[in-house]
């Protein structure tokens, strides 16, 4: 066990420093500033989208209020920390505490219903916290948007953008610890119980009630604190930003990076969030750019569920395993001690539920 | 007195749009065992389709409409032969991803196709109107409640006195069983996506002249539409209906008679609510799960 | 339901007028009978008696009729009323139950869902596990050592971390199996156990079935169809026929019951 843990550990972190090593490059002109802004946006996308791959990859429950709760952490903070001239990082606090009394509140609601509602009911909490933000003026600063600043950590070091940005990956790394340890322990195996079968869930002693509510409550909480970051990091926040659409991204990423994957999360930001901006932006002549992002991933969404319900991620693992097949032996021996949660196989998912259909 | 009329006869108007709307969303649910979130967009579409007809081609908006509802029909069929049909494997979740999926390429090709410039659709019935007890009711407002309960009518119809109607009704409380009966489901799923369409353009057509047409054309016809369903249930074809219209009167009193800001979030509010105490809408028996 | 809890000193289960209707119609009606400690209890009827009802009942995934009385002596060794009681709490009693068709998580290890029969024993809090901190971190391992020899026990501790996507039924059953096996249950209901196994595998079922009541103590409650199987490794069995009691006894007394042999009747034919 200690040695994959550690392995994977080790893994996230050096992924981080080599994420946070972007700047640098940045300062010897090797890429454009730019990218700064674009992979900060990503690492904020992956956030949400991990919250979420607990939710709707691990649980089997579909949100679609991610933009409502993202607004919220945002606007909170910003409020906090602006308005009140609190220290930042109880305005973060805030912005997770009080979206999480909301999701909670949710998945109460959501025991009560057959599983197709609970899509809709949180597209209308979403719609009424929307709403919310374009009226509560005072707060929000209504249709015209509010500012924030870059944070100020301790009361006493300013960020810049760059070093903002430095605080994302940090950020980043620490949540996918922390989700690799929820998802590959006891809460992670009581949600995929869940999400099997509720009937055989609840026979092996996961109460419904509580593993929904740690769901939609680690869901919200990823969701908010994206959203308190993005306002601290991009320094403006407008009601229309939080509509359906940054919902379906979130929920695109997820689906396209891989269900149960937390590298397959940050890939699948890059797939629909960095990738249009720094590369279909170049292509000439084809226009709107938002369209044809918006066109590309709902495409690849299609496809992802049709054909290969592992996501992208799995492409890369079953590509790696082609060469591995000969040692397999040993390698189940390996695995056999400690299990790897890691990789979801295409396979056997369709498989599942041609079964359960008998 | 008059207010109160004038309030619930434009909640007619809107209780029509949005009994459409959720029309749509129900059949295909019913067939095809699946919550369509494109139903919004899909409808957006078609009522793109009348636009642009109409304004940069001229041609008359009766005939606009007729084409916009058979380039909708095709639509339909589109979607249902290159998508929906492979979806027989994938599970309820992933049956919803898939609409979002859609929803994201419908909004991503309109503005590439008609773009990004407001649109405005004139009204079918541009002037006159009615005095009803004090309350003023404009002939097209008058048309788009009669097309709206007529076409509900008429669907009904149709579900319990054709065979047509008696197929579908086969395949909604069970699709296997209903195949096996020698129900032809593929045309029924075929016949339910392009319906979904037609109703969802109509809507449209009949929303636009109010505001402009956009992506967001439907947005809030499509989150009411939901609600409705909820509120009315998903096991009745007629239950969400009777939701659209409850959705329309409740909107528009609570912003008439309580706050014009925050009415649309109390009633939302009030039918989560009502969702968890009762879950499975006004109408329909809790499904018992089979262990 | 009944505040008295009294059993006998010998008896684990005790059904006392257990009712429950569907709309009008009564699944199952007025049953009582009651299962001793260590013992293999068959339940059995034809198609429709209502068995599976009947422990959906035990297990409260259904909510039986007022007056219903289902006593059970727990892990403790105290008598409990089961009914009304969250259906998730029943593991907790000592009480585990398999699927008739074995519900299982494709999309995880077979180790990992042996895992989920801990998932009542797992002590460390949310948080130690969430940082994995070292008290977290010895409980997993403990858990998964334990998980490797129940699967060890049902010989297919070598497949540990293959996904159970895949795997053939006869796999998949033993891993249902041992999923029961991790909580130390006083009480296994197998739903079924034998359906969709051949003549050989039915063998070996009944082999495992013995091992298991020896090797972990505790007391089974089969739901079965296959008359061979039950009449074989049964001590006592349970007749019901459309919810109702018909006999109860060992299996030779059973066969020849008249009222048994008549509600069978054609049945016998069928099954083989």
């Amino acid at each position: 066990m200690n040695s994959k843990s550690t392995k994977t550990y080790l893994s996230y972190i050096i992924f981080g420093v080599v994420l946070a090593a972007l700047p640098l490059l940045v300062s010897t002109g090797i890429i454009k500033t730019s990218w700064v802004g674009i992979i900060g946006g990503t690492i904020i996308y992956a956030i949400a989208g991990l919250g979420l791959n607990l939710l709707l990859g691990y649980s089997g429950l579909i949100s679609l209020g991610t933009a409502g709760f993202m607004g919220l952490g945002a606007y909170i903070s910003a409020y906090i920390s602006g308005d009140l001239g609190l220290p930042w990082e109880l305005g973060m606090l805030l912005a997770i505490v009080i979206p999480l009394a909301f999701g909670i509140l949710i998945g109460l609601a959501s025991l009560r219903m057959e599983g197709l509602y609970l899509g809709i009911v949180t597209l209308c909490v979403s719609e009424i916290l929307r709403k919310t933000f374009d009226e509560l003026e005072p707060i929000t600063g209504g249709f015209s948007g509010k500012k924030a600043d870059f944070p100020t950590l301790f009361g006493v070091i300013e960020l810049d953008q760059n070093t903002t940005y430095i605080l994302l990956v940090v950020v980043l790394v620490l949540l996918m610890i922390l989700t690799y340890n929820l998802a590959n322990g006891q809460l992670g195996r009581a949600l995929h119980a869940m999400r099997g079968s509720q009937v055989a869930a609840q026979a092996m002693g996961v109460s419904l009630l509580k593993y929904r509510l740690i769901a939609f409550a680690l869901a919200t909480a990823y969701a908010s604190l994206a959203g308190a970051l993005y306002v601290h990091f991009i320094r403006f926040v407008y009601p229309s930003t939080w509509t359906l659409s940054v919902s379906l991204v979130i929920m695109a990423l997820v689906v396209i990076g891989g269900l149960r994957s937390i590298f397959g999360t940050f890939i699948g930001a890059v797939i629909v969030y960095a990738l249009p901006d720094l590369l279909l932006k170049n292509i000439p002549v084809i226009g709107d750019i938002n369209g044809l992002s918006y066109i590309f991933s709902g495409v690849l969404i299609i496809l992802v569920v049709l054909f290969y319900p592992g996501g992208v991620v799995n492409l890369f693992s079953s590509i790696g395993n082609k060469f591995k097949k000969n040692d397999s032996s040993a390698a189940t021996l390996a695995t056999a001690a400690d299990a790897a949660g890691e990789t979801p196989v295409a396979a056997a998912t369709t498989e599942g539920t041609e079964a359960s259909n008998e | 007195m008059s207010t109160l009329l004038q309030v619930l006869l434009r909640s007619l108007e809107t209780g029509a749009i949005y009994a459409l709307a959720t029309l749509g969303i129900i059949i295909v649910f019913r067939t095809n065992r699946m919550i369509n979130f494109a139903q919004g967009v899909m409808g957006m579409v078609g009522a793109y389709i009348v636009t642009v007809l109409n304004q940069n081609f001229q041609l008359p908006l009766l005939l606009s409409i007729l084409i916009g509802i058979v380039a909708a029909i095709a639509i339909g069929f589109l979607v249902d032969f290159v998508i929906i049909r492979r979806t027989k494997k994938v599970t309820g979740t992933g049956k919803e991803i898939i609409t979002l999926g859609m929803m994201m390429v419908f909004l991503g090709m309109t503005p590439m196709i008609f773009g990004v410039d407001p649109m405005r659709l004139p009204k079918v019935i541009e002037t006159g109107e009615l005095s009803i007890g004090g309350a003023n009711l404009s002939f097209n407002s008058l048309l788009n409640i009669v097309v709206g309960i007529g076409l509900t009518v008429a669907l009904f119809t149709i579900l319990q006195k054709t065979k047509l109607g008696l197929a579908i009704r086969t395949t909604a409380s069970n699709e296997k069983t209903a195949r096996l009966m020698g129900v032809p489901t593929k045309w029924v799923t075929l016949f339910a996506w392009a319906l979904a369409l037609v109703l969802g353009t109509l809507a449209g057509v009949m929303i636009a002249p109010s505001t402009s047409v956009t992506v967001n054309l439907m947005d809030s016809v499509q989150v009411n539409a939901f609600i409705a369903c909820v509120l009315g249930g998903f096991q009745t074809f007629y239950g969400p209906v009777i939701g659209a219209y409850i959705i329309a009167i409740a909107t528009n009193l609570l912003s008439y008679y309580v706050s014009s800001v925050w009415g649309t979030q109390i009633l939302y509010a009030l039918v989560i609510i009502f969702i968890v105490f009762r879950p499975v809408g006004l109408i329909g028996k809790r499904m018992t799960n089979k262990v | 339901m009944s505040n008295d809890l009294t059993m006998e000193q010998d008896e684990i289960l005790r059904l006392d007028h257990l009712s429950i209707n569907f709309g009008g119609l009564k699944a199952v009606d007025d049953l009582s009978f009651s299962i001793k400690d260590k013992e293999i209890f068959g339940l059995i009827g034809p198609n429709g008696a209502g068995k599976t009802t009947v422990f959906n009942c035990i297990t409260q995934f259904y909510r039986p009729n007022e007056g219903s009385s289902v006593l059970f002596r727990t892990k403790s060794g105290e008598v409990e009323q089961l009914v009304g009681q969250p259906v998730h709490n029943i593991i907790r009693k000592g009480l585990v139950r398999t699927f008739q068709n074995v519900e299982l998580i494709e999309e995880l290890p077979i180790i990992d869902n042996v895992l989920i029969g801990a998932h009542i024993d797992f002590k460390s809090s949310g948080l130690a596990q969430a940082l994995r901190l070292p008290s977290a971190r010895r409980e997993e391992a403990e858990m998964r050592e334990k998980a490797m020899e129940v699967l060890e026990f049902m010989g297919i501790k070598e497949l540990a971390g293959e996904l159970v996507g895949g795997q053939p039924y006869g796999v998949r059953k033993k891993v249902e199996m041992a999923r029961t096996l991790m909580c130390e249950p006083k009480l296994i209901i197998l739903d079924e156990p034998a359906a969709g196994l051949n003549d050989i595998e039915t063998q070996q079922l009944a082999e495992s079935i013995y091992q298991v009541r020896d090797k972990y103590n505790c007391t089974i409650l089969l739901v079965e169809h296959d008359m061979r199987l039950v009449m074989s490794i049964c001590d006592r069995i349970c007749a019901i026929s459309f919810g109702k009691y018909l006999a109860c006894g060992t299996p030779s007394e059973m066969q020849n019951d008249p009222k048994v042999q008549e509600a069978y009747l054609g049945e016998k034919e069928t099954a083989q």
